[in-house]
């Protein structure tokens, strides 16, 4: 009798914790759905209508289900929890919301002056009413305002926006303020008009007025009365502005938050939006939500997209061709065959200037560059999402033919190389002394065997590959090169340390596509002003100096004549090519960019003839996407 | 009694101590890898910012925030401080979430997959051996082997296995997260049935792997405990084999029992390869993220937790124990 007391009461025990344990976890669920936040809304007028719209949302969906056909799925964007939605802080971690992409602002929430469009090498106005002009040296940006622009409380997005949106970034050290503060001096406004004034060299010229224009596409405008109300309740201390939730935003775009956790956001649209006046789009975009499931990596991303729970995918997938051509999926990319994507960057291995080795020795810079494999790597790392270097021979420009354009092809011809050039590499080393003496097979340089590491973060599966090859070409020329691939924790640690010796070849990409590219890019890879800088995310990672270089690259910004931007390019080509500080393996599409369109389709296509970037439907004109999409049933 | 009083003051001292070296050590160890996560950040923000003096303002602004430019003691008189009073600070990795923030929203999607699988893998495993040893035959021949062979299955492997064959192969199972991706959290039954599918896959990944190790100790004590003198001396008795049976399994359980609150000591860690591989949420995904971005406070805070639920498990286990087996009591009430 007692025995079974005993069975009853552990079997009770047993039950109840994993019932308990059940309940709790469903619990848990509702105590992370945060619904509308009312308390963190504070009592300012325009706060209302942020609460209304999301709090009716709800209401919508009852049965807390997102209808398919009412929905857009992303992967590839939002890694991890939203931390904040709050367009003047930082570190917002809100991709869908806030995300400065590398080639236009993310402006499904918040929304810039300028959409900018790669394909065209254009901005397109959003907030702004028309072009933007320049006085005669570039030391006064002017634009005007839309009537139209709306703030979702209802008042208009005027001039004292804009000129606040600059201030406070300036004042905190935010992302804008950080990035624009030492290009603009000052922003002035009177009404919907609108001047950006160039920061000013001692010699009365602008410092670069190309980062001005960076600003008209790269900043989220954000309401001034709104910027006073997180400047009031955090009493004006910095940190506390850049650190506020923001959850109380007012926003001018076309969606907003309807929900957030720690396995994904979704937004729906706001019906108000302003852009559905005629001055602008004429419509609302499409689907009424927009969800992101934060997907623990990219092979989870890729099947939910392979599933039809994703609809763009922001992921590298290798062999993309096959979701279509093998497995019959209704899968495609912005052009039906390879590259597949529009590629606006070139991942590149960086030479390290800091060993004696390779600061001293352009031809051994230059060999190993000759002796890579580049086909292989585009065919293997990139599986073709590449053109290759012999369909666009390198240079410092990325494919689009727009940058093609700003350099001389038959000038540096002589100078460029599509790889493989094993012969041409062994004569190089030879003929520069650089030769194997004591027989081992690896040559000396100094009496000491050459030997580098070819270095990136563990994991970035495609870099990895490219490093092989570079490895892989070293053997074939006599130079020992070996991989190393630490964490990414550490790896960043590394490679932006100005005295670094520890890494000899290492990866790392350049700029994409802005209006201050390919400029900034170019910068990137020769412009000596990054050397010796401590936390160096800016530039140069190599630490590499040409005073010749320095000069021309300091001209461009003021330079308005395009044949003289375009001969200067060309001799930085020149130099690029010749010294070899750095080379690119492949090139690369800034945003991947991978629908599948089995509910939804008329997205962007090559040959569409809308010009609308592949910029996954959110990213500068690419968000041009969403008011074209069509459902397929 | 006295005995009894002063065992447990002295177990508690060694508690004590064994939490100071391990806070201690929570705190340095990841202080140690050569990353800095500063500099994290500070690329997460300025990536590509082409003026370098306003980066550099970005870096000395986090360094000063986190603490990081003070000597590494005062930072740590700082973190015990901060401790006492239940605040880990910010996360690095999860800037500016605070680590509190982010242990509240994961611990209860672990605590939910693993209790209920450390519970279910140890009961299934100890019914299995208990029989195992006692039934014999076909038990003993099939179905401990077959246990056996799943628990040595590595436990990547077991979750890599389910995903593929029930979720992305016979499509009957969801391939990734806590609930479906078309679903908002609320009180509907679809949303529920949406937990629970999606509850399966991790569940019995962890199930199928524990059964195998509790098996195994179970049947091998249980038929040492068949074999012992007072069970022979017993059935010469002509005592009841139900009655027989009773007293083994309770001397049987004895280390099944420690094996089962070490388990539960250790499950924030333990549920790391199941949380990932579903793209489950939890502690476990939380704690990896955490080391991969050298995020020290996140590190710290989750590695104590694991710490303390070590600690009071071991501490509540002295005290069962006594209850369980009266030699252990009598063992305490002599020290």
């Amino acid at each position: 009798m007692k025995k079974n007391v005993v069975k009853k009461l552990v079997s009770i025990v047993a039950v109840g914790s994993m019932t308990a344990a059940l309940l709790a976890g469903c619990g848990s669920s509702e105590a992370v759905a945060p619904a509308p936040e009312p308390e963190a809304a504070p009592v300012e007028e325009e706060a209302a209508p942020v609460e209304e719209a999301v709090e009716e949302a709800p209401a919508e969906t009852a049965e807390g289900e997102l209808p398919r056909n009412e929905t857009l799925y992303f992967a590839g964007q939002q890694w991890g929890t939203v931390a904040s939605w709050n367009p003047i802080g930082t570190n917002q971690n809100n991709s869908m919301a806030i995300a400065g992409g590398s080639s236009g602002y993310r402006t499904l929430v918040f929304e810039t002056l300028y959409m900018y469009d790669p394909l065209s090498g254009s901005c397109k106005p959003l907030l702004a009413d028309g072009d933007y002009s320049w006085n005669d040296d570039q030391t006064e940006l002017s634009f005007k305002i839309k009537d139209a622009a709306k703030w979702s409380d209802g008042s208009a997005v005027t001039g004292d926006d804009v000129v606040a949106t600059f201030d406070i970034g300036v004042e905190i050290g935010n992302t804008c303020g950080s990035t624009f503060g030492a290009y603009i001096d000052k922003i002035e406004a009177d009404g919907n008009n609108v001047t950006i004034f160039s920061a000013l060299t001692d010699d009365g010229k602008p410092v670069n007025p190309l980062f001005v224009v960076d600003f008209l596409t790269g900043t989220p405008i954000a309401q001034k009365a709104w910027i006073e109300t997180v400047k009031d309740r955090n009493g004006g201390d910095a940190t506390s502005i850049l650190n506020d939730p923001g959850e109380d935003f007012v926003w001018s775009g076309p969606y907003t938050k309807y929900y957030a956790d720690d396995q994904k956001v979704v937004l729906i649209r706001d019906d108000n939006y302003w852009g559905q006046d005629a001055s602008m789009w004429g419509s609302l975009p499409v689907p009424k939500y927009i969800a992101h499931t934060i997907y623990a990596d990219n092979p989870a991303g890729q099947a939910a997209l392979q599933a039809g729970e994703v609809d763009v995918c922001q992921q590298f997938i290798s062999n993309v061709q096959d979701l279509w051509e093998k497995d019959g999926l209704p899968i495609s990319t912005y052009y039906e065959e390879a590259p597949y994507g529009v590629c606006l960057t070139m991942p590149t291995a960086w030479y390290n200037m800091n060993l004696p080795v390779l600061a001293d020795n352009a031809a051994l810079r230059k060999a190993i560059a000759l002796a890579v494999d580049y086909d292989s790597i585009i065919a293997n790392a990139m599986t073709n999402q590449s053109p290759t270097f012999s369909d666009v021979p390198r240079s410092l420009m990325n494919p689009t033919d727009g940058e093609q354009a700003l350099y001389d092809h038959d000038a540096v011809k002589d100078l460029q190389w599509a790889g493989n050039d094993i012969d041409g590499a062994i004569a190089l080393l030879d003929e520069a002394g650089l030769t194997d003496s004591d027989g081992d097979g690896y040559r000396e340089y100094k009496g000491e065997k050459i030997s580098l590491n070819a270095v990136c973060p563990n994991g970035w599966t495609d870099w990895q590959a490219a490093m092989e090859i570079v490895a892989a070409a070293g053997e074939k020329i006599g130079v020992e090169i070996t991989t190393l691939y630490p964490e990414w924790d550490i790896y960043q640690t590394v490679f932006v340390d100005p005295a670094q010796t520890e890494y000899a070849i290492f990866m790392w990409s350049p700029e994409a596509a802005s209006p201050s590219n390919p400029w900034h890019r170019v910068n990137q890879f020769l412009g000596s002003e990054y050397v010796g800088v401590e936390n160096n995310w800016s530039g140069n990672w190599g630490q590499y100096v040409n005073k010749d270089a320095d000069e021309i690259i300091k001209k461009i910004p003021l330079t308005t004549d395009a044949a003289e931007i375009k001969d200067m390019y060309t001799e930085l080509t020149k130099i690029y090519l010749t010294e070899v500080p750095s080379f690119s393996l492949m090139y690369r599409p800034s945003l991947f960019h991978a629908v599948n369109e089995s509910v939804w389709t008329n997205f962007p296509s090559a040959d569409d003839g809308r010009g609308i970037p592949p910029l996954d439907c959110t990213d500068g004109y690419g968000i041009a996407a969403l008011y074209g999409l069509e459902l397929v049933q | 009694m006295q005995g009894y009083r002063k065992y447990f003051t002295k177990k508690i001292v060694w508690f004590l101590i064994t939490f100071f070296v391990a806070v201690t050590l929570n705190f340095f160890l990841p202080r140690l890898m050569p990353a800095d996560p500063v500099s994290a950040i500070t690329g997460k923000l300025a990536a590509g910012n082409a003026d370098a003096k306003a980066v550099q303002k970005i870096y000395d602004r986090y360094a000063e925030e986190f603490g990081t430019n003070k000597p590494i003691l005062q930072q740590y008189l700082l973190f015990l401080k901060n401790m006492f009073k239940g605040d880990f600070g910010t996360s690095f990795s999860q800037y500016p979430r605070s680590v509190s923030d982010i242990i509240s929203s994961a611990i209860w999607w672990t605590v939910c997959l693993q209790l209920p699988a450390i519970i279910v893998g140890w009961l299934l495993g100890n019914i299995l051996g208990a029989l195992a040893a006692y039934i014999r035959k076909g038990w003993d021949k099939v179905l401990l082997p077959i246990t056996i062979f799943l628990s040595n299955v590595p436990a990547f492997g077991m979750a890599v296995t389910l995903l593929v064959v029930f979720a992305i192969k016979l499509k009957i199972a969801p391939v990734a997260g806590g609930y479906a991706f078309d679903q908002i959290p609320n009180f509907s039954w679809a949303f529920i049935k949406s937990v629970i599918s999606h509850y399966q896959l991790p569940f019995w990944s962890i199930v199928l792997v524990s059964i195998g190790g509790q098996a195994i100790g179970m049947r091998s004590m249980s038929i040492y405990e068949l074999n012992a003198d007072y069970v022979k001396y017993a059935r010469f008795l002509g005592v009841k084999d139900r009655k027989i049976v009773g007293y083994v399994f309770r001397n049987a359980m004895l280390p099944q029992i420690t094996g089962l609150a070490l388990s539960i000591g250790t499950m924030i860690g333990g549920a790391l390869v199941a949380e990932i591989i579903f793209s489950y949420p939890g502690l476990g995904s939380t704690m990896y993220a955490a080391i991969t971005a050298a995020d020290y406070p996140l590190i710290s805070a989750t590695t104590l937790i694991i710490t303390i639920m070590v600690l009071i498990v071991t501490f509540l286990l002295d005290l069962i124990y006594g209850f369980i087996d009266p030699r252990v009591k009598a063992a305490q009430f002599d020290n």
